[in-house]
């Protein structure tokens, strides 16, 4: 037997081997690329890097919004080595019970998917990743907490940044910023769960904006997932952005002292900037800290105290309540009357109480005495020419006629939809139209003396403090409009295009300025209903309004622009049941505007007397 | 004593570069992977690096101590170095438990692990044994006794539990097979039992051992590929194909190739002897394959799922296939070139993704790093070692000094193979190192003082008689 040929078989066993092998490794290596998938999910993370949302500043440049550095306290249960529960509990001012149930609470809330190779549900939960276990500590419990995690394996503190409202007012203007959805995740893959989104407001309106730009970085990660190095030396990180700063055409200062006289009352006051449609100031009252819905926390302990306010804070009155407008609609009515030619500015009416109530006063010889007495029987009967205006010999075809000339000028306010504006979540209000009449009475069923009531504002027509704010913008502006927005400028660029466009009204400029001499004279006359709204040096240009509250007492309205000459402000107060409109809401209109127009304010016993006073509001439970 | 310069005269230095170039690869894959930024020096000592360096000086320095040392004391202390490291391996296993085995011996980073240096023993003394035989005196009682020096050390080894040491043991068998100390005399007891039959050998006898291992192997590529189906379009039919019979499907192939080449190089009067054998050899082949794939069918459930993870078949990548499934992917994401010294970022120590990254799974971080093109001169430095040795081995005039030259070569080979199949998927999980590479002070003087034994008994070839 030759052994020596036995050599040969244990060679071919080697290069069998090798030959084996090496096909393996350029199979692998070379051709298939599972597993450099497979190490790059063990071993490569994205990590998503969100900035920090961008701030708002208002029209002084003071910020108003900014963000404010919070602490996360992680948890990686992989990591978690011993937990002494009780030890960890008293560390964080629990309960044992509460620990482990929040335990349960993470891992739920992760959610599960179908797995379709086990064909078993799967947790989204892992071991592995990183969850917060507290959200949203302050720096100072957070110091409370971190020395002490060491003999915590597995808890560590992260860093987040979260709102921070300064001035604590401008709170549904504003809005708040809450945990993304999964429906939200879904549609837009900017988010990740636990993520925020902005929920009202500002916030919502200006999100995509306000986000940022979020930078992507690549990093190796440990067995422990914990980041090791950056990956290819941050060869394809992008870096995260923050939004440059909103502008916003607020004056916080008046804001903030508008949401000061309106405490302790139900309402709320619009102010427009009439050359810009910049909104000065919008206070809904009563209103609420807005750092009260700052993070999770915050919102889940807050949130349903104010929902179960009788006061509504949360609700943004000025964009979402509605009322008839009262007496400011007689200025509307005035003009759209001159312009269709049915009446001149020197057309005077008796004060005839038959046809529709009125209190004493001397007969409006003008349309201007019309406006200084607001003069119900006048506008009865200027309106009723508008819309009757006998081109059909059918009255019932004559009025449906009048109502739809009637309506175009009046949509040429923006009266009767949504004003376009940043804030979302407005009411249209409702201006009648002749399909509204028909379906309510029937066609040819009705004429002006069934729709009479819209002469003076009362009756089916309905706007929001915010469209009439607008209307006294448009009067000071005498025909034209921006649409009343909140931003004037995103980043660099300006205000949105929407807001730069001019809107014409269809009422030549002439007839305003009968209009404005009623207003002027509301203030500054004698007897004039407005008188607590006159300022020294200052002519303002007002006009009360009382609006019919079939549920309680009357509302208290005044709307002003000041000064008469080439005006900076137009205002609209709404005090709920508070009566008779020169009582409440001219004074009030009056100091906002000598706020904002000089700085101070010289009636300190007023401004005392109106902080003090409280109506209608109701004590939370 | 020698003079100096003989120490070297007679030194093969082609075997002795490819080691000492092994040895650098290796302490700078271990640099890379256990890199520390506060202790950059390679001479750190607080750091797996340095300490490896320590642990190859040291190794190198008895290496020189075995070269001053006459060879002759190796043959002639075999049976007293055989016995003091079965005592050794007696004691350990009243040391306390590391990792749950009781392995080491001595206190802390700084103990030996005695199956290490048996492996050199065992390697000596069956050197002696099988030396002292010739063809003639090959009878059970000679089988039984050259079995038995590998036995005993492994049994002992078995106690610990190291199985990793275990399976390299099993290297010694195709030491024997090469020096025709077969298992055929116990065959051959059994088989002339039978009335009328008086073989003188038998085939299956003689080649036991290369044929045991051909059935194992051809046993684990069937049932590694019964997961995998390939499909082939047959005559318009398509053929699913997995397990046995893909493995027949290959083994056609691989018998055409083979008769088409033997046709060729194979002179004429032994052609139809060829193709016989490669018949045989198929027919044969193929229903074992199919004999496994249906056995294993037949298994109870537990015991398929302990062979399948076993095999690496079972998806299990966060559990007990978690070492193997990290190693993997550290590996195939080497690609073609690799990423780069220093950048392995799945396999370095600092990531820890892959257990034992400097020790057992030493050959991630290099595939990691170097790639494809690493690996393939890996391999090549690899082949040149074992082609050396065995060269080396068949130019010995002592036939102790070739068998202790296979005994290397086929633990080298083992150690190889199976600690490279870890990473690759082809071998289970056990725990050996990769020789030269490996970070460890047992393995690293074991085998250093392996080779130099070697070297130095090459060396004074010329003084041996026969």
């Amino acid at each position: 037997m030759n052994l020596d040929a036995r050599r040969n078989v244990i060679l071919i066993f080697i290069i069998l081997m090798i030959g084996v092998y090496v096909v393996k490794l350029f199979y692998m290596q070379v051709v298939d690329d599972t597993w450099t998938l497979r190490a790059q999910e063990i071993a490569e993370k994205r990590k998503v890097v969100f900035p920090p949302r961008g701030v708002i500043f208002d029209r002084n440049g003071k910020k108003i919004v900014t963000n404010q550095t919070y602490y996360n306290l992680m948890m990686v249960e992989d990591s978690i080595v011993d937990l002494d529960t009780a030890a960890f509990a008293k560390l964080i001012g629990w309960t044992p019970k509460q620990v482990k149930e929040r335990f349960k609470e993470i891992v739920e809330g992760e959610g599960s998917y179908y797995n379709k190779i086990s064909k078993k549900r799967t947790s989204n939960y892992q071991k592995i990743r990183a969850y917060p276990f507290l959200k949203d500590l302050t720096l100072e419990e957070m110091s409370l907490i971190a020395p002490h995690l060491a003999n915590f394996k597995g808890f560590y503190e992260e860093a987040t940044s979260a709102r921070n409202y300064p001035y604590k007012s401008a709170a549904n203007i504003l809005g708040y910023l809450s945990e993304v959805n999964a429906e939200e995740i879904k549609e837009d893959a900017f988010y990740k769960p636990g993520n925020n989104i902005g929920r009202s407001g500002i916030e919502r309106f200006y999100e995509k904006h306000l986000r940022g730009i979020k930078g992507i970085k690549y990093i190796v990660t440990s067995a422990l997932n914990n980041a090791i190095e950056s990956y290819a030396d941050g060869k394809y990180d992008t870096t995260a952005r923050q939004a440059e700063p909103l502008r916003m055409g607020m004056d916080i200062e008046l804001q903030f002292y508008g949401e000061k006289l309106m405490q302790n009352k139900k309402g709320c006051i619009v102010v427009i900037e009439p050359q810009s449609g910049e909104i000065l100031s919008m206070v809904s009252a009563p209103s609420y800290d807005p750092n009260l819905l700052v993070g999770k926390r915050n919102i889940s302990a807050n949130y349903p105290k104010l929902v179960n306010d009788p006061n509504l804070p949360l609700f943004p009155r000025p964009l979402q309540a509605e009322y008839p407008p009262g007496s400011i609609f007689k200025l509307v009515q005035s003009l759209i009357a001159m312009q269709e030619g049915v009446i001149t500015s020197h057309t005077g009416f008796p004060c005839d109480k038959d046809l529709v109530g009125c209190h004493n006063h001397p007969s409006a010889r003008n349309i201007a005495e019309a406006i200084q007495y607001s003069c119900n029987p006048y506008y009865y009967m200027a309106v009723r020419r508008v819309i009757q205006q006998k081109v059909k010999k059918n009255i019932n075809e004559d009025a449906a006629y009048g109502l739809q000339k009637w309506n175009r000028y009046i949509q040429s306010f923006g009266l009767g939809e949504k004003l376009d504006t940043d804030v979302s979540g407005q009411r249209p209000g409702l201006i009648p139209n002749v399909a509204f009449y028909d379906k309510w009475y029937g066609h040819n069923a009705w004429a002006f003396s069934t729709i009479r009531s819209i002469s003076i504002g009362q009756g089916e027509v309905k706007l929001t403090p915010l469209q009439m704010a607008n209307i006294v913008a448009i009067i000071a502006n005498k025909g034209w409009y921006y649409t009343p927005h909140f931003v004037r400028s995103v980043g660099k660029s300006g205000a949105l295009e929407q807001f730069r466009k001019k809107h014409w009204t269809m009422i030549d400029q002439k007839h305003f300025d009968p209009v404005i001499e009623g207003m002027r004279r509301v203030v500054n006359e004698p007897g004039g209903t407005g008188e607590l709204a006159r300022l020294e040096n200052i002519i303002v240009c007002g006009k009360t309004g009382t609006v019919q509250n079939p549920h309680g007492e009357d509302h208290s309205v005044f709307f002003a622009f000041a000064p008469m000459e080439n005006p900076k402000i137009a205002i609209a107060v709404f005090v709920e049941n508070a009566g008779w409109g020169g009582t409440w809401a001219a004074p009030i209109a009056s100091l906002m505007i000598e706020k904002y127009l000089k700085g101070k304010v010289s009636n300190l016993d007023q401004e005392k007397l109106i902080i003090d006073t409280k109506i209608a509001y109701k004590r939370p439970r | 004593m020698r003079k100096p310069e003989s120490l070297t005269k007679h030194l093969d230095w082609p075997l002795f570069g490819a080691l000492i170039l092994m040895l650098i690869m290796g302490l700078a894959t271990i640099y890379s992977v256990a890199f520390n930024e506060d202790a950059p020096a390679i001479f750190s000592f607080n750091e797996k690096y340095g300490r490896q360096l320590f642990w190859i000086l040291f190794s190198l320095f008895l290496g020189l101590m075995v070269f001053l040392i006459d060879s002759d004391i190796y043959r002639r202390f075999a049976i007293p170095i055989y016995l003091s490291t079965l005592f050794l391996l007696l004691i350990v296993l009243f040391m306390p438990a590391v990792h749950g085995a009781h392995a080491w011996i001595g206190i802390g980073s700084f103990g030996v692990q005695p199956a290490e240096f048996a492996k050199i023993s065992t390697s000596l003394l069956l050197a002696k044994y099988i030396s002292g035989l010739t063809v003639k005196q090959q009878n059970t009682r000679t089988v039984l006794t050259a079995s038995s020096i590998l036995l005993v050390p492994m049994a002992l080894i078995l106690l610990q539990p190291d199985a990793g040491t275990f399976v390299v043991f099993t290297s010694f068998l195709f030491v024997m097979y090469r020096e025709g100390l077969t298992f055929d005399p116990i065959l051959l007891n059994f088989v002339n039992r039978i009335p009328g039959v008086r073989f003188k050998e038998t085939w299956l006898g003689s080649h036991f051992i290369p044929i045991l291992f051909a059935f194992l192997i051809l046993s684990v590529v069937t049932l590694l590929l019964d997961s995998v189906v390939i499909t082939l379009p047959f005559f318009g039919l398509d053929l699913p194909l997995s397990g046995s019979l893909l493995v027949i499907f290959g083994l056609l192939l691989i018998y055409l190739v083979a008769w088409l080449v033997t046709q060729r190089l194979i002179a004429p009067r032994d052609r139809s002897r060829m193709t016989v054998v490669l018949t045989l050899g198929l027919i044969i082949a193929g229903s074992l394959s199919f004999a496994v794939d249906k056995g294993f069918d037949m298994l109870r459930k537990h015991q398929k799922d302990r062979i399948e993870l076993f095999l690496g078949l079972r998806e299990d990548p966060n559990g007990d296939d978690y070492n193997r499934n990290r190693a993997m992917a550290a590996v195939g994401s080497g690609g073609f070139l690799g990423k780069g010294y220093g950048k392995a970022s799945v396999s370095s120590v600092r990531s820890n993704h892959v257990p034992e990254s400097e020790t057992d799974f030493i050959f991630c971080p290099f595939a990691e790093e170097w790639g494809f093109a690493g690996v393939l001169v890996l391999f090549i430095l690899y082949f040149f070692m074992l082609f050396r040795i065995i060269v080396i081995a068949e130019r010995q005039r002592a036939a102790f000094n070739r068998i202790y030259a296979y005994c290397v070569a086929m633990i080298l080979f083992y150690h190889f193979a199976i600690n490279i199949g870890m990473n690759i998927g082809f071998a289970p999980v056990i725990g050996i190192p990769l020789p030269f590479f490996s970070y460890g002070g047992s393995s690293m003087m074991s085998f250093c003082v392996m080779m130099f034994i070697l070297l130095k008994l090459d060396a004074q070839r010329k003084d041996v008689l026969r």
